[in-house]
């Protein structure tokens, strides 16, 4: 809901021109009616509509400026007939009628040009920039045709007035970390792979990892959706970061990373995962001095000790991570437990401080005779740090040393249990189970359909509707359990169905080794109770969600410490928020964000998906290309990366469905 | 959503009312076009990916709303498209509006004038008057080497750019973007002459050939078909003709390239060859005194035919430096797989998902080889492992393994490739206890050629569908070659991989597969564009004047094992072979009458020279000439044991020319002609030779003696340098030698 006094936002059509104070109609949309706590927004004018917050604004000098910014945004693009050249004809056209030398035959150019704009545009910006100055020029039709009469300057023509401008996609605008998706997938249809991994790599260093093992998010939000099946987004980020590592090529920047600026301001990092590897990333680009402090001998957190090698190959997601530490005002300081004391000096001796260290300690499942010391009772975090210490770098000993041959239970839902019943396979367990509170659709919804898919090909036995009441044991090992079954019993009401014990339900199942792998928690026994920070009632650092700083000045939090155990992409895009708002920290001593930060708060909250859009002007019909996986028995047995990627061909059919969907959206301040 | 691939299905679509079939994947213009159904395109270029910039191919389907880009989206089965209808053409026409916003007005001078897409196109919809002007920038001329661009002609249709990527590879063009001020660039200001590629493919005067602008309207040019002469890729191309001079060479670019000796060394004709009787009596007694016909062979089949004639006639030996390693080589090579043909060709190149190249410097060996595995690294993602004793940092952006082995060890790195590919393939006895028998350890550490490379490159191929396996130059004339023949025989046959075995000059094949040829020459011997007593030379400056390949009708064989045509584009006023044939008891009216007679034994048909097509149809297939067939020839089993493999210390010269001056023939044109060669090697090998840049130096090599200025090339790493033999004609040695060898310094 906003206060609005015009719009004609996503088909609404508000004119508030001439009610009366009790007539006045508010927009259903979130539209930023107030830029900042302490700026109002004067309008907002986007992709799909237009709409005024003050009786006064120029709406001929805002449709001019909203052409104009269309130019500006084409410094990137320009790439298709009626984008370069009737961009620059809409606002060559609207600023000939704002300062007071048009004709009524510019208002007819201005039509035509919009209309094969609309019609034959390579990219959605091209398609939707016309929109909204069309919807100016009916409903204010008067004042086009006042200007062009009078052959005069529209009202507030010389003033100074603040238009801020942001490019999105449904896509990038759903990505936690905000990648420019669409730029990477033309990088990859261009067959320009370096341009693709730059494109990436502007919001998410980890492209490796991330175009293997992202959740995706982003595929929620494709248009593509709308037409037929969402575009492959995730797989097709691997391209450009095998291209750069199959080539052997100098590592791609998204641009120059700044001389080292030593100028004596350092950053300390706690945790060497996805979120303390990101902002490490973007603080070098800036030249910032950054040390990495990190418990384990290794670097990358759970998605190195955590995330399987058939899922995340370590050689990949070591691309990562060396591109990052290659930084020259990187140090990394490795074997290093942060404890409470030992942060409060880092607190003193650095100018900001980021925590990252994660999630890492299981959650009981809360059956009866859970003891976390017995036999068999094996933390999610605990076997797959040993899997994978054991696989990636030959350290500790082979988790089928006590694996092979005993019936694994685990009890799950989420990647972290996927990743223990999937090695569990491959360690030679006789006989996995996954047990599961919830139903096959949640399942996939949690994960994704390939991993499910996957983990049954691979002989996993899936429990539905199932948790554990007891666990029993023999003194010193786990023996078996005792597992209630559910149903999903719909509420009459219509309200959410409620899952309600069966009385029949309830069998034993033999057991050698139960994993929790419900959930995770931070370690919070680092923070100096002193600083008595806040927390959330989950019990993460709590921040307000935007800059990431903590309730104490200079300490910041980003990733699962932050947020609670979530993705990759998720600590990614905290992370280098985080980064972005420190870089300025250490300098000015202020919490501040950038226009183009603002604007991505307000677009996130406006929503710039919609599920109900109709598509035009593209064939349905194309099916979504799938990438080949290895067979079932050329898999389970082994760490071998199961999904081979795109072949080339596959890679550039898929790029060519993304429909391109940028959207410009601005606000005059 | 399924897991597994799904196989390409038939589609059927019906466009403007007509039935087309196509294959699931296949765009509906793809599907139009091959139909013979007219969608007008400005930006579309058949032979890269779709780059969808020009928005003209827009066309209507049923239930769909919309406008459809025809050019990149796929068929649907059983669409129903209209290509024209009254909206179409609205929308076209503003685009074709759009594009001559600004245009300049030059037409009269521009180089495109009369063959221009955008005045083509502006005329088929009648845009009379210009509607739209906006501010303009000024925008400067760039020149870069063989072509220029004038950006103000430019309409950003952005072919160019794919073609720098996707064919050639040089990657040398991007787009600056930047709204209406985009433009092209090369930013790292390449002037290398296959930029010729993206300036053939630009639809309008903005990227044109520097030489030829101003020099020539273009329908006064009479255009001739025929085949490029440099090297065994003889590609298909015109020369275009004025007043008895070529202007300029051009191709059909829709689905084909040319390289950059094939685009600007077209110069090389004889040009002040005359009828001199006298000489032409000396010139047919030579012939019947000769002990040796020696000859090159940059030769037409039909010539080849002929010495081969006389040969038999007249019981001369007969010899050609070039061709014989070869034929020996692909002789040896067939006793394993039993064909008289490699298996691969171009097509099998830019196909495949992995390529192996052994044995040649590919990228200055054969530009067209180069620019398939391009196609191939670029499209497929196909792994390109690279072995060869000189890193290539020309290539590095295709190669995705380097593998360096010692010169001189290739039949050891044969074997261990061998060893390696066919590690868990059904092979026969002989084959097996001859692998089992190798010395693994030892020929790793004589080659250098480490066991985990040669794992790294199995992994890479594992899965892998189309395999591509490119054998040069380097290997035909090693004192082992037909042991390395056999090895590389047995890979074919009991691998997935497809050979090719890559001619080592225009027409080695041809030659190898129409003449019996001898090793050695002696006594009194007649040369044919080689050392002789009696010299026909093609050059001029021999005895008796031949035609070169630009002024001659007959065929050659390429690369792909076709036998293709090619026409006489500049007059000739001397004689010919046949003429001294006739006088030696042949009797054909045209050399041409020989096209008919090529053997059939060997897999030539009998074709009559003009009944020979040669052109691309409308989906891309090539109708040139045609294809040889392989013929069976009994298969042997048996494998010698490897040699000590021989080491070259100290400082090594590569004979290797750069792409551009292939030859003696590239080396006579304006383009090309240098008169200064140069030893390239590294700061290394300039530092164990004692050797400044720009120092000159005279050595002996196999016993060809070369003067050449040293070059330090820092992009090169070890001792082995470049050495460049366009200059060196007559010398036989060159070309019946191993191409690396010492280096001996004179003072």
């Amino acid at each position: 809901m906003a206060n609005v006094f015009f719009s004609t936002w996503q088909g609404e059509l508000i004119d508030n021109r001439n009610k009366k104070e009790d007539e006045l109609q508010a927009s259903a949309f979130s539209l930023p009616e107030n830029y900042t706590s302490d700026k109002s927004s004067k309008a907002f004018i986007g992709w799909d509509g237009v709409a005024l917050f003050d009786k006064d604004v120029d709406v001929v000098r805002l449709a001019m400026e909203y052409a104009a910014q269309y130019q500006i945004y084409s410094e990137a693009c320009g790439r298709c007939t009626p984008g370069r050249w009737g961009g620059r004809i809409l606002y060559d056209l609207l600023d000939k009628i704002a300062r007071g030398e048009g004709s009524h035959d510019d208002i007819a150019h201005l039509k035509e040009v919009s209309s094969t704009m609309m019609i034959t545009s390579k990219c959605e910006i091209g398609k939707t920039v016309p929109k909204p100055i069309l919807d100016l020029m009916e409903h204010f039709a008067a004042d086009f045709n006042d200007l062009i009469d009078n052959q005069k300057a529209s009202r507030h023509y010389n003033e100074e007035i603040n238009y801020i401008a942001k490019v999105t996609a449904p896509c990038t605008d759903m990505c936690p970390s905000h990648v420019d998706i669409p730029a990477y997938i033309e990088g990859v249809r261009d067959m320009q792979f370096s341009e693709s991994l730059g494109a990436t790599r502007q919001t998410m260093p980890l492209a490796h990892t991330c175009g293997r093992v992202c959740p995706h998010p982003c595929e929620d939000a494709c248009r593509r959706a709308n037409l037929d099946s969402p575009i492959s987004i995730m797989e097709l980020k691997r391209l450009g970061a095998d291209y750069e590592t199959d080539h052997g090529l100098p590592w791609q920047h998204p641009f120059e990373p700044k001389e080292p600026k030593n100028d004596g301001k350092k950053v300390a990092i706690i945790g060497a995962g996805p979120a303390g590897l990101t902002a490490a990333y973007y603080l070098a680009l800036e030249g910032i001095q950054v040390d990495i402090f990190e418990e384990l001998p290794v670097l990358g957190g759970e998605v190195a000790v955590g995330v399987p090698q058939y899922r995340m190959p370590i050689e990949k997601y070591n691309k990562d991570i060396v591109l990052v530490t290659s930084m020259p005002t990187v140090n990394v300081i490795t074997n290093h437990r942060v404890d409470a004391a030992r942060l409060k000096e880092i607190d003193s001796e650095y100018d900001a401080t980021l925590l990252a260290f994660g999630t890492r300690l299981s959650k009981k499942i809360g059956a009866a005779n859970e003891k976390m010391d017995m036999g068999g009772y094996w933390g999610a975090i605990a076997m797959l740090d040993k899997v994978n210490l054991w696989h990636k770098y030959s350290t500790g000993s082979p988790a089928s040393n006590e694996l092979k041959d005993k019936v694994v239970v685990c009890v799950g839902g989420g990647f972290t249990s996927m990743d223990v019943v999937r090695c569990s396979i491959r360690e030679g367990a006789s006989r996995v189970v996954m047990l599961y509170r919830r139903d096959e659709k949640t399942i996939i919804g949690n994960t994704t359909y390939e991993e499910y898919h996957e983990a049954v090909e691979e002989g996993v036995e899936f429990i539905f509707h199932s948790a554990i009441e007891e666990i029993f044991d023999d003194g010193k090992n786990i023996t078996k359990l005792k597992i209630n079954q559910y149903e999903l019993v719909p509420d009459p009401n219509g309200g959410r169905a409620q899952l309600v014990k069966r009385e029949d339900g309830d069998f034993e199942m033999e057991c050698d080794y139960l994993i929790p792998a419900v959930s995770q928690s931070a370690d919070l026994q680092l923070l100096p109770a002193e600083w008595e920070l806040a927390l959330t009632s989950w019990e993460t650092l709590l921040t307000n969600g935007k800059d990431y700083m903590t309730s104490r000045p200079g300490l910041f939090a980003a990733g699962d410490c932050e947020y609670g155990p979530m993705t990759i992409v998720n600590a990614v895009g905290q992370a280098k928020r985080a980064a972005s708002v420190i870089s300025k920290y250490i300098y000015d001593g202020k919490v501040s964000l950038s226009d183009d930060e603002i604007m991505e708060d307000h677009l996130k909250k406006l929503k710039v998906y919609n599920k109900k859009e109709k598509i035009t002007g593209w064939m349905p019909g194309l099916p979504r290309v799938v990438s080949q996986k290895l067979e079932v028995d050329e898999r389970k047995d082994n760490n071998k990366e199961v999904n081979m990627g795109f072949t080339g061909e596959e890679a550039v059919d898929e790029a060519q469905r993304c429909m391109r969907c940028y959207y410009i959206s601005m606000v005059a301040v | 959503m399924s897991i597994q691939r799904q196989e390409k299905k038939p589609v059927t679509i019906t466009i403007d009312g007509k039935e087309c079939m196509g294959s699931q994947g296949e765009t509906i213009l793809k599907i139009a076009r091959a139909n013979g159904i007219y969608i007008p395109t400005m930006c579309y270029l058949s032979k890269v990916e779709p780059i969808a910039s020009c928005r003209m191919c827009v066309v209507e389907v049923e239930g769909v709303e919309g406008m459809i880009l025809s050019c990149q989206e796929k068929a649907v089965d059983g669409a129903v498209v209209k290509t024209s209808s009254k909206d179409l053409y609205t929308q076209r026409q503003n685009i074709m509006k759009l594009y001559n916003v600004n245009h300049p007005l030059e037409c009269g001078v521009c180089d495109k004038s009369g063959e221009c897409d955008l005045q083509n196109k502006t005329l088929e919809f009648g845009i009379s008057q210009q509607s739209f002007t906006t501010r303009e920038s000024h925008k400067k001329v760039e020149n870069w080497g063989y072509v220029s661009y004038d950006p103000a002609l430019c309409i950003m249709c952005e072919k160019c750019v794919r073609v720098s990527n996707e064919i050639t590879g040089n990657e040398a063009l991007s787009i600056s973007v930047g709204g209406y001020k985009s433009t092209i660039v090369n930013s790292k200001n390449f002037t290398c002459a296959s930029l010729g590629e993206s300036a053939a493919v630009c639809p309008v005067g903005a990227l044109v050939n520097s030489d030829f602008k101003y020099t020539s309207n273009a329908w006064e040019l009479k255009r001739i078909p025929a085949s490029c002469a440099h090297c065994s890729s003889v590609c298909s191309l015109n020369y275009e003709v004025k007043n008895d001079k070529i202007y300029r060479v051009t191709n059909n670019f829709e689905f084909s390239s040319l390289c950059g000796a094939g685009r600007f060394g077209f110069d090389f004709e004889n040009r002040n060859a005359v009828k001199d009787f006298e000489i032409f009596r000396e010139a047919v007694s030579a012939f019947k005194r000769a002990d040796t016909v020696r000859f090159s062979a940059v030769i037409t089949n039909e010539e080849a035919l002929i010495l081969q004639k006389l040969k038999d006639k007249y019981k001369y030996k007969l010899v050609c430096d070039e061709a014989y390693g070869y034929q020996q080589f692909l002789k040896a090579y067939g006793s394993i797989t039993g064909e008289t043909l490699y298996s691969g060709d171009l097509n099998s190149i830019k196909e495949s998902s992995a390529v192996i190249v052994f044995g040649s410097r590919i990228n200055d060996d054969n530009p067209m080889v180069k620019y398939h595995i391009t196609m191939a690294s670029k499209r497929n993602r196909a792994r390109v492992a690279y072995l060869h004793p000189i890193e290539d940092s020309n290539i590095g952006n295709i190669v995705t393994q380097f593998i360096k082995y010692e010169a001189g060890s290739e039949e050891g790195v044969a074997a261990l490739l061998a060893n390696t590919l066919l590690s868990s393939r059904e092979i026969s006895p002989e084959l097996k206890s001859f692998l089992d028998n190798l010395d693994i350890g030892n020929l790793s550490a004589e080659s250098s050629v480490g066991e985990e490379e040669l794992t790294a490159l199995l992994k890479s191929i594992d899965k892998k569908d189309r395999l591509t396996f490119v054998v040069g130059n380097d290997i035909y004339n090693h004192p082992r070659a037909k042991e390395i023949a056999k090895l590389l025989g047995a890979i074919d046959k009991y691998s997935d991989f497809s050979f090719v075995i890559v001619p080592p000059a225009t027409n080695a094949l041809g030659v190898s597969l129409i003449c019996s040829l001898d090793e050695k020459a002696e006594g009194y011997t007649v040369g044919f564009n080689s050392k002789g007593n009696f010299e026909l030379s093609s050059l001029g400056g021999g005895d008796m004047d031949m035609p070169a390949l630009n002024q001659q009708e007959g065929t050659l064989t390429n690369i792909d094992k076709r036998v293709v045509p090619t026409n006489v584009a500049l007059n000739y006023n001397g004689y010919v072979l046949n003429d001294i044939a006739n006088e030696l008891g042949l009797n054909a009216e045209y050399t041409i009458d020989y096209t008919s007679d090529l053997p059939v034994k060997s897999g030539f048909r009998s074709e009559v020279f003009d009944d020979l097509p040669s052109y691309f149809d409308n989906s891309g297939f090539e109708h040139r000439g045609y294809l040889l067939t392989s013929k069976s020839m009994k298969a042997a089993q048996g494998f010698d044991d490897i040699e000590e493999l021989p080491t070259f210390d100290g400082a090594i010269v590569y004979n290797c020319n750069e792409n551009i001056n292939m030859n003696i023939f590239t080396n006579v044109t304006k383009a090309f002609k240098s008169d200064v060669v140069y030893l390239k090697g590294s700061p290394q090998f300039a530092n164990i030779v004692k050797l400044k840049d720009g120092e000159e130096i005279i050595f002996s090599a196999n016993g060809t003696k070369y003067k050449r200025v040293f070059k330090i090339d820092e992009s090169m790493k070890g001792t082995i340098a470049l050495n460049p033999t366009f200059d060196m004609d007559l010398h036989a040695s060159l070309n019946s030698s191993y191409r690396f060898s010492h280096l001996n310094r004179e003072q």
